[in-house]
């Protein structure tokens, strides 16, 4: 594995993140980096190009797919969509997630639960 | 998964990736000169927010590769450019690693073809030798009588087949009105049906054949048949003589036919189980039956052996060994094989570590590649795979150009070896697994050499590398560390060469130098071997030798011939005889074992052996005489001890389940000096002498001392033999210093090969010493310069330059000298003389000589000062100023 997710995330993250936005709605790259951006109140430290090997990785297995469009701001651009694998990937994700979570913030707040 | 289209449509992908990013870079500039930043400066804003592109890039298209492969393929591809780039240094490194695997080529090939490779029979792996061996001591071998054959081959339930067989012996073939000498082997009936290779033509050999007077068919040898017969099918059926006897000829063997591990045969006849023949010359083989191990033969084999000896009330002195064919034909040549392998194997080390060496230098000229590759986003596995790419490539080239050395290596070894240390006349020859080994040396040399120029390439300090880039080279203590190291190995391992050469030498030159206990200079010898009915009786034999040795004595010129059933250095085969001295209890259980010799009454004055007391044999030790006999001084200690043996009776004991009738007794009447049987490095035989006369054999040597030119004197001999009998030829024509030559042979290959090797180990070091001498003094030039300006004298430069090799070296000799001492405390029993197991490499000298070790260590550091002198005159020449500007 190289460097190419900036490690403040844990591996599959932006993936998850990435699915759940497109689950919304269609976006193309940029759109995409900007609402990921702007939902996490620019919290996570994500560097914008790292958002493309984490697209072609969720292509090839299909969980995405993309057509080349024309965006409201008139430019051409490859918009992404959510595959129904990708739906259901998502949502096992998401709970695998919630399931880490709570792991990880029991053993961080101890003596509450 | 669709990764056939994948493969399609990356071309695609890529560009529409490309596409994408530059877009989106596009995008976000946009939008951030809308919010009023000036474009430049968004630009690079743009780029910032976005990351290392070229990773992006990169990162994203790896998802579509078959990532393995594909970089692989690259680095291929690029480290292919990088060799084709230094085709100074490619031609070196390969030529460097293809004498070394070529040498290991060599060497496995002689030991694949020679030990290793199955017998040319059909499962062969399932074929065992049969055999016999004292119980008092498993390596000696006992003979075969042909009762105890009989009863293994009728009773055994865990051989598919027990077939016997003689040693082939030169017969004279008449056929159509002409005559020649050809090898004839006796075999029983089932022969062929056990080797599982059918007759082509006619039929096998019936098993009522096996008896004198009925055994008069032949089986005619596929090549034979087509060279001296035209492939006549018409032979079957017709009559041919083997020494006067006619024989029917019954079939022709398969094409197939072959043994490797026994001169092959151009008629087999049947191996009649009653005749005199068989009692010293059976020998058996056994197919295995499915399921069965060779040890669940031998139980069984012993059990039949002992319940035989048993019913006839014979001691049970031996018991039946099984081991399988191929191993039992190939291992008296093993040992000096496996030997010559490991020195062989530490050659190609040396080339190796040489190429590292040659690597690392290399790799310092890189550093500026590797730190830009690193800064760029190369992983440190990444450029590892890289340099161990780079060096794979390298030894496959070396084991290209190796697999041609080797076959040509092969080729010259097996010339130099010679049938007598080769086991089997197999062609030595290039196949799948030859080249498999090559291959797996190829990687494995691969992995030597390229790991420590790997791990320091991945150890690169980028900061360090890349802001002395301008100055050109920079000094690296790691980078000196392992040059040193290497330089230390190679060192190391050529001690152990050059030690073991010394070692080789020394013994060499003792074997020449050991008293042989005779002297016979410009004699010649040569052996007749009677045969044929005419020769059936002793005094037949008797009548034959002595006539010879007359005709002989009268050739102007010829001062002495002599004659002897064996003579020194020709390892008697022939005659044994078990002893007891009347009058005490036997000092074995079954008698003392002797070798035999019916020698003419002037035999030891001829081959100057010196009489240590009592008499000589002289020509009153007549046929009717009282029967004497002279022992070696040998058989008297081992007889006698410290008492006088002279006048002592020696009574033969009869051993019928080996064929030895008894005799009449015999009175020692004088000692004779040891004389060699095979060469010094041997355990010295006891020996027993008796009048030719009153033990007439078929075979024996003739030896004649005379001033004629040996082509003129040859000729005599030839005449005179033929005019005797024309059908008893001569054969093994030696002069005494041939034969003295031929017993030191081995010792002296054993010792030039070795010598060879270290030579060639001497170069490499000479050339690695130099590389880095050359290296170091590069470093330090700057350092040098600026002492050389403050003052210091250019001696005392070339003094420091040459202190620093000398460190190194040491401390390879430190290592070198420890390994080779502990090599020889593993190899010690392997290398000396075992008895009965295997004839030792080394004699009299001993495997920690330090008087060797030393010299070893001289050679070695004289020419790692002469290696580090050339450059290092270098450093003293330094000029101050030039050192200096470098800066």
């Amino acid at each position: 594995m190289k460097n190419s997710e900036q490690r403040d995330l844990f591996p599959g993250a932006l993936e998850m993140m990435i699915l759940r936005t497109l689950k919304r709605q269609p976006l193309h790259g940029y759109a995409l980096a900007q609402h990921i951006k702007r939902t996490s109140n620019d919290l996570l430290q994500i560097e914008e190009g790292s958002l493309y090997p984490a697209l072609q990785r969720l292509l090839k297995e299909e969980l995405v797919k993309a057509e080349w469009g024309i965006s409201a701001t008139n430019r051409r651009v490859r918009i992404y969509k959510l595959t129904a694998l990708g739906a259901k990937h998502l949502v096992r994700e998401v709970s695998r997630f919630e399931r880490m979570l709570k792991g990880i913030t029991r053993v961080l707040t101890p003596g509450e639960s | 998964m669709n990764w056939v289209k994948q493969l399609f449509s990356r071309r695609r992908l890529y560009h529409d990736l490309s596409d994408e990013i530059q877009e989106h870079l596009e995008e976000k500039i946009e939008e951030l000169v809308a919010g009023g930043m000036p474009r430049k400066e968004a630009a690079d804003a743009a780029r910032r927010e976005f990351g290392n592109l070229t990773l992006v890039r990169e990162d994203s298209r790896e998802v579509w590769r078959w990532p393995s492969i594909e970089n692989i393929f690259a680095d291929v591809r690029f480290g292919a450019r990088v060799l084709r780039k230094n085709p100074g240094f490619t031609a070196i490194a390969v030529l460097t690693l293809a004498i070394g695997i070529g040498a290991n080529t060599a060497i496995f090939s002689v030991l694949e073809s020679q030990l290793w490779h199955p017998l040319p029979f059909p499962d062969s792996e399932r074929l065992v030798d049969v055999h016999t061996v004292l119980r008092d001591n498993p390596k000696q071998w006992d003979v075969l009588s042909s009762r105890m054959f009989q009863a293994w081959r009728s009773q055994t339930r865990s051989l598919a087949g027990l077939l016997g067989y003689s040693y082939p012996r030169n017969r004279n073939l008449t056929a159509d009105g002409s005559a020649e000498r050809i090898l004839v082997m006796p075999v029983t009936s089932n022969f062929f049906e056990v080797l599982q290779v059918p007759l082509v033509r006619g039929r096998a050999f019936l098993a009522e054949e096996e008896t004198s007077g009925r055994d008069r068919a032949a089986i005619v040898s596929y090549s034979f048949w087509q060279n001296r017969f035209a492939s006549d099918p018409g032979l079957l059926g017709k009559q041919v003589l083997l020494d006067g006897q006619p024989y029917v000829v019954a079939g022709i063997t398969s094409p197939r036919l072959r043994f490797e591990f026994i001169e092959e045969p151009a008629v087999f006849v049947p191996l009649a189980m009653d005749s005199s023949q068989v009692t010293r010359n059976l020998y058996a083989i056994g197919r295995l039956a499915p399921d069965v191990t060779p040890q669940q033969v031998r139980e069984e084999l012993a059990v039949i052996f002992d319940r035989v000896l048993k019913s006839e009330g014979l001691p049970l002195e031996s018991t039946a060994a099984v081991a399988n064919l191929r191993e039992t034909w190939t291992q008296f040549a093993a040992q000096p094989l496996y030997f010559f392998a490991g020195a062989i194997t530490l050659v190609l080390l040396i080339a190796c570590v040489n190429t590292a060496g040659l690597l690392l230098a290399r790799g310092l000229a890189r550093q500026r590649e590797f730190a830009v590759r690193a800064t760029l986003g190369a992983g440190r596995a990444t450029l590892v795979r890289q340099s161990l790419i780079e060096s794979l490539l390298m030894s496959l080239a070396g084991g290209a150009v190796g697999t041609i050395f080797g076959i040509w290596g092969a080729g010259v070894l097996a010339k130099l070896l010679g049938p007598d240390r080769l086991p089997r006349t197999a062609p030595i020859a290039l196949n799948l697994s030859v080249l498999a080994f090559v291959l797996g040396v190829s990687i494995v040399s691969a992995l030597l050499l390229g790991i420590a120029p790997a791990l320091f390439a991945s150890h690169v300090d980028l900061n360090h590398t890349l802001r002395h880039a301008a100055r050109g080279l920079s000094a690296n203590r790691g980078q000196l560390r392992s040059r040193s190291t290497l330089v230390a190995v190679e060192v190391a391992l050529a001690l152990v060469l050059l030690f073991g050469a010394g070692l080789f030498l020394s013994s060499f030159v003792r074997l020449q130098e050991a008293p042989r206990g005779f002297d016979a200079p410009g004699a010649l010898t040569f052996r007749v071997d009677l045969h044929g009915e005419n020769y059936a009786k002793p005094d037949q034999m008797q009548r034959y030798f002595s006539i010879l040795t007359e005709q002989l004595r009268s050739i102007p010129g010829v001062r002495e011939v002599t004659l002897g059933s064996g003579l020194p250095l020709t390892g008697s085969e022939n005659l044994f005889g078990t002893v007891n001295v009347a009058g005490r209890p036997p000092a074995h259980k079954y008698g003392t074992f002797l070798t035999m010799h019916a020698i003419a009454p002037n035999y030891f004055q001829a081959l100057h052996m010196h009489l240590l007391a009592g008499r000589s044999l002289d020509s009153h030790d007549a046929e009717g005489a009282a029967r004497v006999a002279v022992i070696n001084r040998n058989a008297s200690q081992e007889l006698f001890g410290h008492e006088d043996p002279l006048g002592k009776i020696l009574e033969f004991v009869a051993q019928p389940q080996r064929g030895v009738l008894a005799q009449a007794p015999v009175q020692i009447v004088g000692v004779v000096e040891n004389a060699q049987e095979f060469g010094a490095n041997e355990v010295p035989f006891d020996d027993l002498y008796v009048p030719f006369s009153q033990h007439p054999v078929p075979s024996s040597y003739v030896l004649i001392d005379s001033n004629l030119p040996r082509g003129s004197l040859l000729a005599s001999i030839r005449a005179a033999a033929s005019s005797l009998d024309k059908d008893q030829p001569i054969f093994d024509v030696q002069t005494m210093d041939d034969r003295i030559t031929s017993s030191v042979q081995g010792a002296r290959f054993t010792m030039l090969i070795v010598a060879a090797l270290a030579a060639v180990a001497l170069v490499l070091v000479f050339v690695g010493i130099f590389g880095t001498v050359a290296y170091f003094v590069q470093q330090r030039t700057q350092e040098f310069g600026i002492r050389l300006a403050l003052g210091a004298s250019p001696a005392r430069i070339l003094r420091d330059a040459i202190a620093q090799s000398l460190a190194i070296g040491v401390v390879g000799l430190a290592i070198g000298v420890s390994s080779a001492l502990i090599l020889g405390r593993l190899l010690r029993h392997a290398l000396y003389l075992v008895p009965h197991e295997h004839t030792g490499m080394l004699y009299g000298v001993k495997i920690h000589d330090p008087l060797i070790m030393v010299g070893a260590c001289g050679l070695l550091i004289v020419v790692l000062l002469f290696a580090s002198y050339i450059p290092a005159r270098r450093a003293m020449r330094v000029d101050p100023m030039t050192a200096l500007r470098y800066e």
